[in-house]
């Protein structure tokens, strides 16, 4: 695909995107207003990221997608939904006895190959999928959606470290770089100084995106043949909700009807 | 009889990927050199470094991928440095992954504390749908690499180091899920020693040589479904079992058999307390740990009293 037909597909895929987050953004608040409530911040800061994948990558039976910061598995649920993996509505069930729809993400889902939440598992297992690929002499990716916080699990990097050692540059490893964890803001915990240069060590080829930018986003995911792709997607916890927008309180929230209404109606 | 346990386990593995293109064999830097499954299939043989978390995970997506993952590296690393991938991937999401895992029990000798592991039954039996099997020798080695390159399920292989032994006679259409018996013709003895693993296995030998009314019981595959299979047909034979296993006993083999036969005594004879804190060969460390044929004589006649009252 040439680049100004790439840029054109982008363009209109970029439109239907940006229809299809607010929908993705009224289910993650009506997951957070159950009486189990959800991962809200971090689900709002990886929506476009994995509306994005699904949409270019999701078709293919020889790509496997992950969510390994499952932490954020409304998101999940809302983009399997609305991408007609799942016909079932998971805001109806979320989080209830007898829901398949749990808090983090259930391999028992149809478009799920693997339970994430325990952090850093969903990288390994997305690396393992794509050596498999690149073993069968097939095309697929391997593709990961982490969290910036999730990366100070040495799981990330030990899987980082077997990737360039095997050559697998059909992985794309995305980093929903919202800034924050559960008990506060990375840079007060555990920060890192400089992630690019870290994936450069390993090998990586490095892209730094607007993560809420889908034209930006769907450009950054194409994998890289020569080396193995780390996209760091800047995004912003909360986004899109303005009374919890960048607030790192917002990393969990169970939240009254009455402001979900509010909040859904501010979407519009 | 050539091969140690985890010298048959590379042998066969690379035997049965000649005629199974999905065998992918892998490797945690403790494979040792000129691998004889890197010789047969370069293509096929991955070291993965020093990753044994990752190496389980990635082996997930190879499992999914259509491929049957042959994880080894030494049992400490393997059962407990990988213990959540093994738990999530293999337990929870039953992929099709085997592990072999060397070093099993305290067979490092002189390799001290860090690379014995005397818990990984209790840690693989607490994750649900993993197969675990302590084969004896090379054949039954070798037998339970064939049933689990066959099988869907997941599995722990437990091998020890680099001794060699014979294994015991089993009628070779049988699966190493079937018990073998060793001693007492009668079928019925005031006794039943059940062996898990080489060393204890190779006690159990002697035990029935000396002690003709006692049973040997010999099993292979130990995870909670298979004892669950056994407890009918062990039930036939005695009500008071000695499991003799080189493990812990908090977790071990006996422990959860104990739950299954409520109406037997179960005891075990096992590794006891003590860390294996210092040299030696594994007869040695095992001796330290009051495993050995003297100790468990003491038990027997412990338990059953000297050998001429019965």
């Amino acid at each position: 695909m040439n680049t100004v037909i790439s840029e054109t597909v982008h363009s209109a895929l970029a439109d239907y995107l940006t229809v299809l987050a607010k929908e993705a953004r009224k289910l993650i608040v009506d997951m957070a207003a159950t009486p189990t409530g959800c991962h809200i911040g971090g689900s709002l800061s990886v929506i476009d990221l994995l509306l994005s994948v699904y949409a270019k990558y999701g078709s293919d039976q020889n790509n496997a997608i992950v969510l390994s910061k499952g932490h954020s598995a409304a998101a999940l649920y809302a983009t399997l939904y609305l991408h007609g993996v799942i016909e079932e509505n998971p805001a109806v069930s979320y989080g209830r006895d007898g829901s398949l729809f749990t808090g983090h993400p259930n391999h028992k889902i149809a478009g799920i190959p693997f339970a994430t939440g325990s952090l850093g598992h969903g990288v390994s297992y997305a690396a393992g999928w794509a050596l498999g690929q690149k073993m069968k002499g097939e095309n697929g990716l391997g593709v990961a959606i982490g969290g910036d916080g999730e990366m100070q699990e040495g799981l990330c990097w030990e899987t980082a470290q077997v990737v360039q050692a095997k050559s697998i540059s059909n992985f794309i490893y995305i980093v929903d770089c919202n800034g924050g964890q559960n008990d506060g803001l990375i840079s007060d915990i555990s920060p890192f100084h400089n992630l690019r240069k870290m994936f450069e060590a390993f090998g990586f080829r490095v892209k730094d995106i607007d993560g809420h930018d889908f034209n930006q986003i769907l450009s950054a995911i194409e994998p890289d043949p020569e080396k193995p792709l780390a996209v760091l997607a800047r995004t912003i916890k909360g986004k899109g909700i303005k009374a919890i927008e960048g607030n790192p309180n917002c990393h969990y929230a169970k939240i009254p009807e009455r402001y979900s209404n509010k909040w859904k109606r501010g979407l519009e | 009889m050539n091969f140690s346990g985890r010298e048959a386990y590379k042998a066969e593995l690379a035997e049965l990927a000649c005629d199974n293109e999905k065998i992918v064999c892998l490797e945690a830097d403790l494979g040792g050199k000129k691998h004889v499954f890197q010789q047969k299939h370069p293509d096929r043989f991955l070291n993965l470094g020093i990753a044994e978390a990752a190496g389980i995970d990635m082996a997930a997506g190879l499992a999914e991928g259509g491929f049957t993952p042959f994880f080894s590296t030494f049992a400490p690393f393997a059962a407990l440095r990988s213990a959540e991938s093994i738990k999530l991937a293999m337990g929870y999401m039953g992929k099709n992954i085997k592990i072999a895992a060397a070093y099993g029990g305290v067979s490092g000798g002189w390799f001290g504390t860090t690379h014995h592991c005397l818990e990984d039954i209790a840690v693989l039996q607490s994750f649900q749908n993993v197969r675990i099997v302590c084969p004896h020798g090379e054949e039954e080695t070798r037998k339970v690499v064939r049933e689990a390159a066959t099988s869907p399920e997941p599995y722990y292989i437990r091998l020890s180091r680099n001794e060699v032994f014979q294994s015991l006679d089993r009628n070779p259409n049988s699966s190493c899920r079937e018990i073998v018996y060793q001693g007492n013709e009668q079928g019925v003895s005031p006794l039943c020693v059940i062996s898990v693993g080489e060393q204890a296995s190779e006690l159990c030998k002697q035990i029935v040589e000396e002690y003709p009314s006692i049973i040997h019981a010999h099993v292979v595959y130990v995870d909670s479904v298979s004892l669950k299979s056994y407890v009918e047909e062990l039930r036939t034979i005695s009500d008071r079992f000695l499991v003799v296993e080189e493990h812990r006993a908090t977790g071990g083999t006996a422990s959860y058999l104990s739950l299954l036969l409520p109406e037997c005594k179960v005891y075990s004879h096992d590794c006891g307390e003590k860390w294996p804190s210092y040299g030696g060969n594994h007869t040695d460390v095992l001796r330290y740990l009051g495993f050995g044929l003297q100790e468990l004589k003491q038990q027997i006649t412990d338990i059953i009293g000297e050998k001429n009252d019965f």
